[in-house]
């Protein structure tokens, strides 16, 4: 008896492989070897985006820091006008780069230093009084970058803050935060051209610590910040409906709709590939989910459709109307669901931000 | 059972598992794993009857891990081997038992193994207990003591063999066919990993694999051809799915384990750390005190009913048993489905009328928010916690609910958790919990 289950057991060990064998060779035949490229969809990924998007960020910062000074120099409606272009448009440039917050990113903390808000506005005003300040350490995270220079030069008092004859401490410390920025992001871009990139396009993995597990993640993470800080929490859905309006993003410049949205669009280009054929949304379609990629492309235009009807600033909005920021919030919260479990899911990605055994 | 057979085969095994153990203990050390899953959590999630245990702190944990390394390299050498396999048993479980969250078969695996060594004569061979003591040196024991391991090992491979006859695995070969395509990165077979028939030859191998291996290798003329079975089976796992850590290399080289004492007497001489000019004949035979027998059978005996009735427990639960999870731990289900979700708490104060949203990365790990969101009795327990944790905000009678989002085996997500049932009033049961929605397929 025990005879015959063994032979049973070779029978069919030897009928899989032969199986296996035999669609081996078929395969190399018309199919396709492979059902996605991979390679090719992190090649685009890396090239047509992620690259790109770091180095117009660079010609941002640049193009920010020229109307900074000039601001600076010359105090007035005008040039903080022509200042407030430069900086929505660095700040929009961040916002397309921010999801890759992973490899070179993640080693300089890239989204941390250059997004933590809202800003300690008491403990930069103190840093500039002092003078004794570095903008490196990770407790310096809150006083710098976008969210600081939001605060420093857009404030209703920024005109006079810089008018005063007094200012010389306050202009040194937006040139430190701006060169810490064009750091930051040079860095990054270097060590993407130079070292990652490379990488990236030939890792087709998917575990924790592969291109496309982080991207999985970061899309998952995104929306986790664009439900939380960026919306959910300034409008009081911790807090028991109590709003902290100026605890949004850009606050001061009153631009977080625009940063929202361009965060949201962003991640559906990313998603999409941009309709190049190479990107999230046709590895979900190879994988036979054609479904689950409509659902998630429907998902991505209905929640930036509401909350291109918020109306302008959302922290205003926030207690002006309240129902259109809730309208936004429920669909964000599908929106994360469909990316953050489904998709997930569907590509056999973990969404945990830390390796560890499973079984 | 009583027959005295060679030591050989429980040396080897007490020297290769307390090997394992120090390396993976070491490989958990340098993984910043202590750190990361027993001192920066901020809240745990104890098995039930178990909450009074906690971790130790930053320092404690490393020294429970330094020890336990310790006790592993004593088991491996047989240097004071009871009391070494009792304090790594101890401490291995005491870690395993801090937090759900860290749930593995294979830990468990270990864990009940540790347990069952203390109770052999392991160390009575190549061991430096014999080599300080002499007098203690046996070449024979009892088979039983050989056979409770190769019976534990068994039940592990028939039960998750078992577990895979379920329509999932069989009939639509998920979660493989949602999994391989995962590892079309690997050389030569990487592209067939999109091919829907690989995933149904992947799991009907492993579920073949499963439940006939402890058949063919506990009859000695299939023994060999069914260990380069295991060799291939686990190697291709441990490439295949490299996440499952050091599962693989432990059933590798437990499996031995069912050869003959002649093999590993072989093995021992080959390797050169056995003393085989011993005269089988002529050895001393190892023997339990005659009164501790009937207590240890009666004990034994209870463990392995204890071990056939854990993985059938699920039958008493209605329901889906990868949806509910009711009686799924325990029951060697290892590598079964495709699960994750996500889930949004929130507070509510009946008073004020007022909502509050719960941000789950204030207490949670991101790795114990994925466990947590699919798993109900974790679920309520992080329900609990987090009224306790509002009351003391100041909120009053806080009633918590959960819109919770899982996707099972490939399928789209869908509502997990009954929207309107208030968890603060849900108390925890072995019964079937009438607050998971019901599956439907």
């Amino acid at each position: 008896m025990r005879k015959h289950i063994f032979l049973l057991f070779l029978v069919t060990i030897a009928a899989s492989t032969l199986f296996f064998a035999c669609k081996k060779s078929e395969s190399s035949g018309s199919e396709p070897t492979g059902g996605f490229d991979k390679t090719g969809m992190l090649t685009n990924y890396a090239d047509n985006m992620i690259i790109p998007g770091y180095t117009s960020l660079q010609q941002q910062l640049l193009a920010m820091e020229t109307a900074a000074n000039s601001f600076m120099d010359n105090p007035g409606t005008a040039s903080q006008q022509a200042l407030g272009i430069a900086f929505k448009d660095a700040y929009l440039g961040f916002e397309k780069a921010s999801v890759c917050q992973f490899a070179p990113a993640e080693t300089v903390l890239l989204n941390n230093f250059l997004n933590t808000f809202p800003s300690d506005t008491a403990a930069i005003e103190a840093s500039i009084q002092s003078g004794g300040y570095t903008l490196t350490t990770q407790s310096s995270m809150d006083r710098q970058s976008f969210p600081a220079l939001d605060y420093l030069l857009f404030s209703q008092h920024a005109i006079q803050d810089f008018s005063n004859g007094n200012n010389a401490a306050r202009k040194q410390y937006v040139h430190d935060v701006i060169t810490r920025m064009n750091t930051l992001v040079t860095a990054v871009l270097s060590d993407w051209q130079n070292n990652y990139r490379a990488k990236f396009v030939t890792n087709t993995k998917s575990d924790v610590g592969s291109p496309i597990g982080y991207l999985i993640n970061q899309f998952a993470y995104e929306m986790d910040q664009l439900k939380g800080p960026r919306i959910g929490w300034p409008f009081g859905k911790q807090s028991g409906g109590i709003v902290f309006a100026d605890k949004c993003e850009a606050y001061y410049s009153g631009i977080s709709r625009s940063l929202a949205i361009a965060n949201l669009t962003s991640l559906k280009n990313y998603y999409t590939g941009v309709n190049s054929g190479k990107g999230m949304s046709d590895y979900v379609i190879a994988l036979g989910k054609q479904q689950l990629n409509t659902d998630i492309l429907n998902q991505f235009d209905i929640t930036l459709g509401k909350l291109n009807a918020i109306p302008d600033p959302l922290s205003a909005s926030f207690t002006n109307n309240a129902g259109a920021v809730n309208d936004a919030y429920k669909e964000i919260q599908l929106l994360l669901t469909l990316l953050k479990t489904d998709l997930a899911s569907a590509t056999g990605v973990r969404i945990t931000y830390q390796d560890s055994d499973g079984d | 059972m009583q027959k005295p057979v060679s030591i050989a085969p429980l040396v080897t095994f007490r020297v290769t598992f307390g090997a394992m153990m120090l390396f993976s203990i070491i490989r958990f050390w340098l993984n910043g794993w202590i750190t990361d899953l027993y001192v920066k959590p901020k809240l745990y999630f104890p098995y039930p009857g178990f909450e009074w245990i906690h971790p130790a702190g930053s320092t404690g944990m490393h020294l429970v891990f330094l020890l336990m390394g310790i006790s592993a390299l004593s088991v491996m050498l047989g240097c004071c081997y009871r009391l070494s396999i009792t304090a790594f048993s101890l401490l291995f479980t005491y870690v395993e038992l801090i937090d759900i969250t860290n749930y593995l078969n294979h830990y468990y695996f270990i864990s009940i193994v540790s347990f069952l060594m203390i109770w052999l004569p392991a160390n009575r061979g190549f061991s430096i207990d014999t080599f300080i003591r002499p007098a203690l040196k046996r070449t024979q024991v009892p088979l039983w003591t050989i056979g409770i391991i190769r019976l534990q090992l068994g039940m592990v491979y028939f039960f998750a063999g078992l577990a895979k006859l379920n329509a999932d695995w069989l009939w639509d070969a998920v979660p493989m066919k949602i999994w391989l395509p995962a590892k079309s990165h690997l050389p030569i077979v990487g592209p067939l990993m999109y091919k829907s028939w690989i995933a149904y030859v992947f799991s009907w191998f492993g579920a073949c694999y499963d439940l006939f291996i402890p058949f063919f290798l506990i009859n000695k003329r299939t023994r060999a051809v069914a260990y380069f079975f295991v060799l291939g089976f686990h190697i291709a796992t441990a490439v295949f799915f490299p996440g499952i850590g050091m599962f693989p290399y432990v059933m590798i080289v437990s499996s031995l384990i069912f050869f003959s004492g002649k093999f590993h007497e072989r093995l021992q001489y080959a390797l050169s750390f056995g003393n085989t000019s011993t005269n089988v004949a002529g050895g001393r035979v190892y023997t339990y005190h005659t009164r501790a027998k009937p207590l240890l059978y009666s004990w034994l005996f209870i463990y392995f009913l204890l071990q056939t009735l854990l993985p059938l427990r699920f039958l008493l639960y209605p329901g889906h048993l990868f949806w509910h999870e009711e009686g799924y731990r325990f029951s060697w289900r290892v590598m079964l489905m495709e699960k994750s979700g996500n889930s949004f708490f929130y507070i509510k104060e009946s008073v004020t009328g007022k909502t509050y949203e719960v941000n789950n990365s204030e207490f949670l790990t991101p790795l114990q928010e994925k466990m947590m969101s699919t798993q109900p009795d974790m679920i309520l327990y992080y329900a609990h916690f987090l009224a306790k944790e509002y009351m003391h905000r100041g909120i009053q009678q806080p009633s918590v609910f959960v819109e919770d989002y899982v996707a099972l085996n490939g399928q789209r997500s869908r509502l997990f958790i009954d929207t309107t049932a208030d968890l603060a009033k849900k108390s925890w049961s072995w019964k079937h919990y009438d607050w998971v929605m019901p599956y439907k397929n």
